[in-house]
């Protein structure tokens, strides 16, 4: 984002205009880049594996999501900083893991006011289906930072001896 | 022999009987042993006591059926015994990561395990009851596994249709198209592109011998070891379509002769008109006023200049058409001036719009191109080069057609060669016995030998006439995913029966739009009825969503509407007839089924229903989260700062009920609004107005 602001300051001052490239490889498309992982948003050399349901929620994300719950977006600017108040990033575990996968579905299906939060969370419940809704949790969950842990209910069939 | 002797067998005898019954002990209890020592039943064994191990034991174990598994689907062909080992697959409460990857349950798929087995998907050998045989090559079973990244490339087996969940497959078989690899192999499902290689029939009117010979030789632009671009003024992509010919001293001097004496129809001399003679002088200011139109016209949304600043060179722009930093020194001054008048003149396809100039405008872009845009060294390592000799032109014509150049060139009266390369219709299916690896270094696997083949041909095959592709880690593993998902026929009956791709719907309007259609290539960058390029909006429904008015004024002077976007629409110099005839097509004929013109009653937009409006807007529904009015809100969506001038009441109604069925896969969400809060919402955004001079009057009754 820097540094196409940065480009697009030096270059055709005045004039705005022409999207900018630098030479570097840059990434076609991030989608297809990494289809089946995801680099770690604060360590780029941590590569996290996806499975295909946590593919196909990084797929929703980068389309609905990415622009407001993330610092950068595969079109430039984030939106995130303008909003007030500021959204969780995507991969916050601290403000994420303590929610659970109801809640997250329903604040997603719903919209933030309908549970008691940020308006300016829209509802996607009419364009997204469930499973798509389900991915898109699943994705948060697997790029999580600290990871999450699955709260299992004690005594629930699913608990660890 | 009586009963006494019997008793008296010898010693020795008696040794042999017992060894012998040790023996056959042994070669009883063999059998047995090497039953209980299988593989699989170690896995079945470890499963056993893992599933012991878990809170929800009970239902694992009564999950545990013994002896080998097997998935057996007929109509697919599938047998698979991977669920002997794999015995947690269909467990949901497996699926964290402390489980040990073998008893790991599957995430959820569209294709669940038990309908369709796992040999359609990842490959391996479904009937093998051992690790290596299963997922590996060894002596006899050949089908290795697929490594998990490429697993795209299943799906592409029988979805030969795009599918969202597929990006790295698609993207694969938008490359395959693009490189246009059908010029010489021969490919399912991929069609030629539209646009290939330019036309050659004229091309010694445009370029000289000498950057022909260092075209050539070095088509790719160089980036060093930074990643700066030491731009060569031709290519500017990091994976240019035109691949590296590897080319001998004598070849470079044949072609570039038999090429460089292609003119088949001459380029005039530029002549601009005699009574704008006192215009196309050359002044002091021409060339910086020309690097000014230069930028008005928004060259850049589709060409790139690479530009030093500290040091770092950075190409500024789009790539739709070739990169121009150095084009000053490569064309002739005759043919830039004929190109930028009517660029189908020369090349009948291509995609540039050929723009209103006036003489004095021509005049000073072409002197900025012809001052600035150079490099005086482009040539500096290319042997000087005369006239061609008959023999060069000769040669140059057969390397034409055997190096392949024809699969992508056309040359009046040059036939292309066909079926050229080999048929890789099948090459996803083929196994490691029936490739050909030769002294390479490289594992003994498809998806490496595939690879090899793209990046570096030779290594695998040294007389290959393959070129070299230059293409990113990205990229190439896009292709590679598309390549493996070409096996051939459908192995299986019931494969026969998936969809194939639809063919692509053109969309050819006729009358005076079609000829202002095709003259300004509308469809490089719109799309129309599912045709055209995604670099613009889609305008299939434009009619409905935008009035006449507000069409016209934009296409005389066109203004972003997105505060982050920097790409703009060029400035075509219409007309204002054409843009009247442009935008009275889009209104009658470009209209969505959903939105009947005229069905909204103005007089429902209160002042009272615009400012409930304004409240659902700012307070409810926080819409300024995504869209900006005037200077605050979000880049997420377009401004709407003008929306009452921009967007018909219809398509506001219509938009706000369903965004996704008059833009597929639009971000908006789509909101469960009651009809009221719809009517109100549109009452206020059509108060939205933009005085031509730029300020937004939010408080002005809707008309």
């Amino acid at each position: 984002m820097n540094r196409a602001a940065l480009c697009g300051m030096a270059v055709f001052l005045g004039l705005s205009a022409s999207s900018c490239r630098t030479a570097k490889p840059a990434a076609a498309d991030p989608l297809a880049q990494a289809y089946a992982t995801e680099a770690d948003w604060n360590d780029p050399q941590h590569v996290i594996a996806l499975n295909y349901e946590q593919a196909q929620g990084k797929r929703l994300f980068y389309t609905y999501c990415v622009w407001c719950h993330a610092d950068s977006t595969p079109a430039g600017p984030s939106n995130r900083s303008n909003l007030n108040p500021m959204p969780p990033l995507g991969n916050d575990g601290n403000a994420l893991n303590p929610l659970s996968d109801e809640l997250l579905r329903n604040v997603i299906t719903l919209g933030g006011s309908a549970m008691g939060k940020s308006a300016l969370m829209p509802a996607w419940g009419e364009t997204l289906s469930q499973s798509d809704v389900q991915a898109v949790i699943a994705f948060l969950r697997a790029i999580a930072a600290p990871p999450y842990v699955p709260q299992a209910r004690p005594g629930s069939q699913y608990h660890l001896k | 022999m009586s009963a006494e002797d019997m008793g008296k067998t010898p010693q020795k005898l008696r040794l042999a009987f017992a060894l012998m019954s040790v023996l056959f002990l042994v070669a009883l209890a063999i059998s047995p042993a090497k039953d209980a020592l299988l593989e699989w039943k170690r896995y079945e064994r470890q499963y056993a006591k893992f599933a012991d191990s878990r809170a929800e034991r009970k239902q694992l174990l009564a999950d545990i059926q013994p002896g080998v598994d097997q998935i057996w689907i007929p109509p697919l062909g599938v047998v698979d015994r991977c669920t002997t080992c794999h015995r947690g697959i269909n467990e949901p409460s497996l699926n964290d990561p402390s489980v040990p990857v073998v008893f790991r349950s599957h995430s959820a798929v569209p294709h669940p395990v038990s309908q369709w087995g796992c040999v359609a998907c990842h490959r391996g050998q479904g009937r093998a009851t051992e690790v290596p045989e299963a997922h590996e090559t060894t002596l006899a079973w050949e089908e290795p596994l697929l490594p998990v990244r490429y697993i795209q490339a299943s799906c592409g087996v029988c979805h030969r249709n795009e599918l969202a969940e597929t990006p790295l497959l698609n993207r694969g078989r938008q490359l395959l198209a693009e490189f246009n690899c059908v010029g010489c192999h021969r490919l399912q499902g991929i069609m030629r592109p539209k646009m290939i290689g330019p036309e050659l029939t004229n091309v010694g009117t445009k370029v000289t011998r000498q950057w022909i010979y260092k075209w050539l030789k070095e088509p790719r632009t160089i980036t060093d070891a930074d990643g700066n671009v030491t731009v060569n003024g031709v290519e500017n992509e990091t994976e240019p379509r035109m691949p590296k010919f590897r080319l001998t001293e004598d070849e470079l001097l044949a072609l570039s002769g038999y090429l460089s004496v292609q003119r088949r129809t001459p380029v005039p001399p530029a002549r601009f008109d005699s009574r704008s003679a006192n215009s196309v002088q050359e002044r002091p200011e021409t060339v910086a006023q020309g690097e000014v139109l230069f930028r008005q016209m928004f060259c850049t949304t589709c060409h790139s200049i690479a530009i030093t600043r500290a040091g770092q060179t950075t190409l500024i722009g789009g790539d739709v058409g070739p990169e121009l930093t150095k084009v000053g020194s490569k064309v002739n001054a005759d043919w830039l001036v004929a190109w930028l008048k009517n660029p189908q003149g020369y090349l009948p396809r291509s995609e540039m719009p050929r723009y209103g100039w006036s003489d004095e405008d021509l005049f000073k872009v072409t002197r900025y191109i012809q001052t600035k845009l150079t490099d005086p060294d482009l040539l500096a390592n290319v042997p000087a080069l005369g006239a061609p000799t008959a023999a060069e032109t000769e040669l140059g014509q057969w390397l034409f057609v055997q190096k392949g150049c024809s699969s992508c060139h056309a040359i009046e009266g040059v036939p292309a060669a066909a079926e050229f390369g080999p048929d890789l219709s099948g090459i996803g299916g083929k196994t490691i016995s029936q490739l050909e690896f030769g002294q390479s270094k490289i594992p003994r696997n498809l998806i490496a030998f595939i690879q090899a083949k793209i990046t570096d041909p030779l290594s695998v095959n040294p007389a290959a006439r393959m070129p070299q592709y230059h293409l990113e880690p990205g990229s190439l593993e896009a292709i590679t995913t598309a390549l493996l998902s070409m096996t051939g026929e459908p192995q299986t009956p019931a494969g026969t029966r998936l969809e194939v791709s639809a063919a692509q719907p053109e969309f050819h309007p006729a009358g005076e739009f079609g000829k202002l259609y095709e003259r300004y290539k509308c469809s490089v960058c719109h799309r129309f009825n599912g045709y055209g390029g995604t670099l613009a909006p889609d305008l299939s429904f434009e009619g409905s969503r935008a009035p006449r008015a507000w069409l016209v004024s934009f296409l005389k002077s066109p203004q972003t509407l997105r505060p982050t976007l920097t790409v703009r629409m060029p400035q075509l110099n219409m007309t204002d007839h054409e843009a009247g005839v442009i935008a009275d097509y889009l209104a009658l004929t470009l209209q969505a089924p959903e939105v009947s013109p005229g069905s909204a009653n103005i007089n429902e937009y209160t002042p009272q229903m615009a400012a409930l409006g304004k409240q659902l807007y700012e307070v409810k529904y926080q819409c300024q989260s995504c869209h900006t009015i005037g200077s605050s809100g979000g880049y997420v969506g377009p401004s709407l700062s003008n929306a009452g001038n921009w967007l018909t009441p219809e398509w506001i109604e219509a938009w706000l009920r369903d965004p996704q069925k008059l833009v597929p896969g639009a971000t908006e969400p789509r909101l469960p609004l009651p009809d009221g809060e719809v009517k109100a919402l549109t009452a206020y955004l059509l108060t939205l107005r933009q005085s031509p001079g730029g300020n937004t009057s939010a408080g002005g009754r809707a008309q």
